[in-house]
């Protein structure tokens, strides 16, 4: 069956199988392969990206639920020539350490940098939860957040 | 000449101030991180590949009667199943003790044991077709318990003796020490499976080059271990087989030990036998069966004091769990009985390290390697013995901690006073008497919310000591735009050490650090640089990318000095330019010159550790070269009405040596401390009579952003190492270990209770609470 989507602003019509997961068109298909896998099941998070703007799992979804909508990858998160501020707040306060975690990490406190620049450390500490770091970069990921709102 | 030069300027670099080093700097691979372009193995699969699955025992203990492959074989979309009779080579995964075949003969000895493969079309081919592998077994007695192993007579796991190893101490005389004390506790400590969980499961992806070599890009600490092992396994020469490292998501140890091994060969065996692309990962439920684990131990601690505080006798007995198969479980137990008595000065001491065989699923390589379990020990004991005699936790630290001309377990004089300084800052900075005051205010005012403060010290052998050849080695080379590529058998998984060896070079060549590259390791490029474990790149390669570099500059500085008419060894090296004399030519300039003179710029840095020496019988001697330091403050507020223990605040103060990246350092502290504290309060592997009931995200759950502290203090000393580079010392591993300590100090300081068995699960906390009511 036949997928249409946009991701990162650009359109792609694409054929999918009816139990093909949004995870794996993204990064098989369409070769955005930022997209992680930690369980497939939904416990991990790092398979995470915007759909209209909103985190969800794409090991979750399948393709075709996805048709008619908006994706957001990391790859989609600057503008092309500049970091998103996020991401240049990643850098500066030294959140990477594996790295399989920070594009998944990135899109969410997007998401919440989007809906609630204001956000608290209540609430940057609950959007997180969703997304598992082992090298436990989350205060660094807080940290980035609190800069980019002092901003 | 040359190597004169290279000894003048690292005179040099020592005694100016640095230039990059202990600054402020991003890691050299934080750009790409965040723009999502790091290549993991499972982002460079290409076009069509055979996807590789293991077939594993749903026993923990059985004879393998029969195996039959066919109902397998001949299902649609599977191309091969392979069994211990098709391996080419060797049957053995084991990484230093060849006691693990890659594929199950005979026996099988833990749940999950790989016997047999299934290559296929598709994943879902292949995972299918696994389940329709027939085997049939004679079930054996299941051993799970070590004490029973260890026993007389007790089903033998393997064929040997359950217990590997009988680890000794043997300082002074232990009676007599206990005799002269006047007060003498004994306790019993217990600490459970972990999984280091790396986020990306075991991978690997082979293909077949031209010529016939199998290229194996795998996700790995240990890039040659995989490498020698596989050639092995295929039983190809060595030029038939090439190992790359892809970006690796976590390492935490398991990446370090046997698993990486299994899948590389897994799918190195279904391109040897189709010559085609093969894939081989493991899912999260097989990662946490397999995948080696932290060793449980118990450990039995006697102690005894003067009245005045004073440590004469310590007594530790340590059972180590490695479960149905080796690995590393005979060098976790020797640091973890080097340190049995934590960073205190005791002048008796008798410990008996045993490392047990047992039908449970192996432990191995775990960030701390068998530090977190004994420092839990000690520092446990070592309140209660404190509460027994009337001393603060504070007092008993002071009185017997490890300074200046002290002398360890094993009779290693103590050269510096990192423990020292590390405890001042952590004290101080969590202010401690003020917490104290306020903590008692709180718990009088409050019922059910109980709050403690607690504090753990370690010290920590650097790097492998008595574990192995403490050696790397470093190639770097410049490139004719001048930028520097240092390339090293040594990975990067996470700990930003890469990122040390590049800011090392940068300095070394008075070079901003983005004019340093960093080259995948890569056996067709490097040599072995020994394993990347043990918090050692910093420190062991760093000397070996010291080296390197200072080869470079030697070399560069011979052509510099004849075009600026002066002695190489007064040149000076800064900003991407070379001086003497008032006169400069550019970094560029100079690699230009080298260029047009066929001048090579390409060297081999390699640094070996000084050999450590000790006594097998005694335990006695300088088992390592230097010591990293810590003391980390907990704060927590426990519900006795939930048993939920809330770690407020972490004051970590570590002597690192020297701070080659303090912005690292900071991830690493508190990375660690999270770590550490699911370790404490959250983790468990539970083997219910050998199987694994919690292989899955939803029922072992790791700490979330949400269970973090509200605040870690990350306070970073330097008292210069003797070893590592520019005086670093070993810190990778390090903050991982004191959580469960000093939160479980700080538990028995909110409720009054000491609780001896990891993790402080809420269950576990309430139990203890009505106990003691009773």
């Amino acid at each position: 069956m036949k997928a249409e989507f946009m991701v990162n602003d650009v359109k792609y019509v694409v054929e999918v199988e009816p139990n093909e997961r949004l995870s794996d068109v993204l990064r098989r298909k369409l070769g955005f392969v930022s997209v992680k896998e930690g369980c497939g099941v939904g416990d991990c998070g790092l398979c995470i990206v915007l759909l209209d703007g909103k985190p969800v799992n794409s090991c979750l979804m399948l393709a075709y639920q996805a048709s008619g909508h908006r994706i957001t990858t990391v790859e989609g998160m600057g503008d092309g020539t500049r970091l998103h501020p996020l991401q240049q707040a990643f850098i500066d306060v030294g959140a990477v350490q594996c790295g399989f975690c920070i594009p998944a990490a990135l899109l969410v406190l997007k998401h919440l940098h989007d809906t609630k620049p204001d956000a608290d450390r209540e609430e940057v500490r609950h959007a997180l939860r969703s997304v598992l770091c082992r090298c436990g970069s989350y205060i660094r990921f807080e940290e980035a957040f609190k800069q980019v709102s002092r901003r | 000449m040359s190597e004169e030069i290279a000894r003048r300027f690292r005179e040099i670099l020592e005694a100016r101030e640095f230039l990059i080093v202990g600054k402020k700097v991003a890691r050299v691979d934080a750009l790409d991180a965040v723009l999502g372009k790091p290549l993991y193995t499972a982002d460079l699969v290409s076009g069509k590949t055979l996807y590789v699955k293991a077939v594993r025992s749903k026993i923990p203990h059985g004879y393998i009667r029969k195996i039959d492959t066919s109902p397998a074989a001949s299902r649609q979309g599977i191309v091969k199943v392979l069994t211990h009779r098709d391996i080419p080579g060797v049957n053995d995964a084991g990484s230093l003790i060849s006691d693990r075949p890659l594929l199950a003969y005979e026996k099988v000895r833990h749940i999950g044991e790989a016997v047999a493969l299934v290559v296929g079309e598709s994943l879902e081919a292949a995972e299918e077709a696994a389940d329709h592998v027939e085997v049939d077994y004679d079930p054996l007695p299941v051993v799970t318990n070590p004490r029973d192993a260890m026993k007389p007579g007790a089903p033998r796991i393997q064929d040997r003796d359950n217990i590997v190893t009988h680890f000794k101490i043997r300082k002074g005389d232990v009676e007599k020490g206990f005799k002269e004390s006047d007060v003498v506790i004994e306790r019993t400590y217990r600490t459970q499976f972990i999984t280091g969980l790396p986020l990306e499961t075991e991978i690997a992806y082979s293909f077949l080059e031209e010529g016939g070599r199998i290229t194996c890009i795998v996700s790995t600490q240990n890039l040659y271990d995989v490498y020698n092992k596989v050639v092995k396994i295929l039983g190809v020469p060595g030029e038939k087989l090439r190992v790359i490292q892809a970006a690796t998501g976590g390492g935490f140890g398991p990446k370090s030990d046997e698993t990486p091994i299994d899948v590389a060969a897994y799918a190195c065996l279904a391109t040897y036998f189709t010559g085609k692309p093969a894939l081989a990962a493991f899912s999260r439920s097989e990662a946490m069966t397999v995948q080696c684990k932290r060793h449980p131990f118990e450990i039995t601690n006697m102690v005894g004091a003067r009245n005045d505080g004073k440590l004469l006798a310590w007594r530790s007995t340590l059972i180590e769990d490695t479960g149905a198969y080796i690995s590393k479980g005979h060098l976790v137990i020797g640091r973890a009985t080097f340190h049995c008595t934590g960073p205190y000065e005791v002048p008796n001491v008798w410990a008996d390290g045993y490392c047990v065989l047992t039908n449970n699923t192996m432990a191995g390589s775990t960030r701390g390697f068998g530090a977190p379990q004994a420092h839990f020990a000690a520092e446990m004991v070592l309140n209660e013995l404190a509460e027994e005699l009337g001393l603060s936790p504070l007092e008993i630290r002071e009185i017997n901690m490890l300074r200046p001309g002290s002398l360890t377990a094993t009779s290693q004089k103590i050269e510096d006073d990192g423990l020292l300084k590390c405890y001042q800052r952590a004290v101080e900075a969590s202010e401690w008497e003020k917490r104290v005051r306020e903590i008692r205010e709180f718990n009088r005012a409050n019922k059910v919310l109980k709050r403690g403060i607690g504090i753990a010290m370690l010290y920590h052998g650097n790097t492998l000591g008595p574990e192995g050849d403490d050696f790397a080695t470093v190639i770097t080379y410049v490139e004719r735009d001048g930028k520097v590529v240092v390339q090293t058998g040594l990975t990067e998984y996470g700990t930003g050490a890469l990122t040390s060896l590049a800011i090392v070079t940068a300095e070394t060549l008075g070079l901003p650090l983005s004019m340093v590259k960093l080259e995948r390791p890569d056996t067709a490029a490097v040599p072995n640089a020994g394993p990347t474990v043990a918090s050692r790149t910093t420190v062991i390669g760093g000397q070996a990318a010291l080296d390197a570099a200072l080869k470079i500059r030697a070399t560069v500085a011979q052509v510099a000095a004849k075009m600026l008419s002066a002695n190489p060894a007064d040149l000076e090296f800064r900003d991407g330019l070379v001086k003497a004399n008032g006169r400069t030519v550019t970094w560029n300039e100079v690699v230009n010159q080298c260029f047009e003179e066929n001048i090579s710029l390409r060297v081999v840095g390699y640094y070996i550790a000084p050999p450590t020496k000790w006594d097998p019988e005694t335990g006695q001697g300088a088992p390592y070269n230097q010591y990293t330091y810590g003391a980390l403050v907990a704060e927590v507020t426990v519900d006795t009405e939930t048993g939920v223990v809330k770690v407020d605040r972490l004051t970590a103060a570590y002597d690192v040596g020297r701070a080659i990246n303090p912005l690292g350092l900071v991830a690493v502290y508190e990375g660690g401390s999270i770590m550490g504290q699911g370790y404490a309060l959250m983790e468990k592997i539970v083997h219910d009579d050998g199987v694994v009931i919690n292989p899955n995200l939803h029922t072992y759950v790791i700490p979330t952003a949400s269970d973090t502290p509200d605040e870690i203090r990350s306070i970073i000393v330097e008292v210069k190492g003797s070893m590592g580079v520019f005086g670093a010392k070993a810190m990778g591993e390090i903050p991982v270990v004191l959580p469960a300590a000093s939160i479980a100090a700080a538990v028995a300081n909110a409720t009054g209770i000491y609780i001896r068995e990891l993790p402080l699960t809420p269950q576990r906390v309430l139990e203890e609470l009505h106990k003691s009511r009773q």
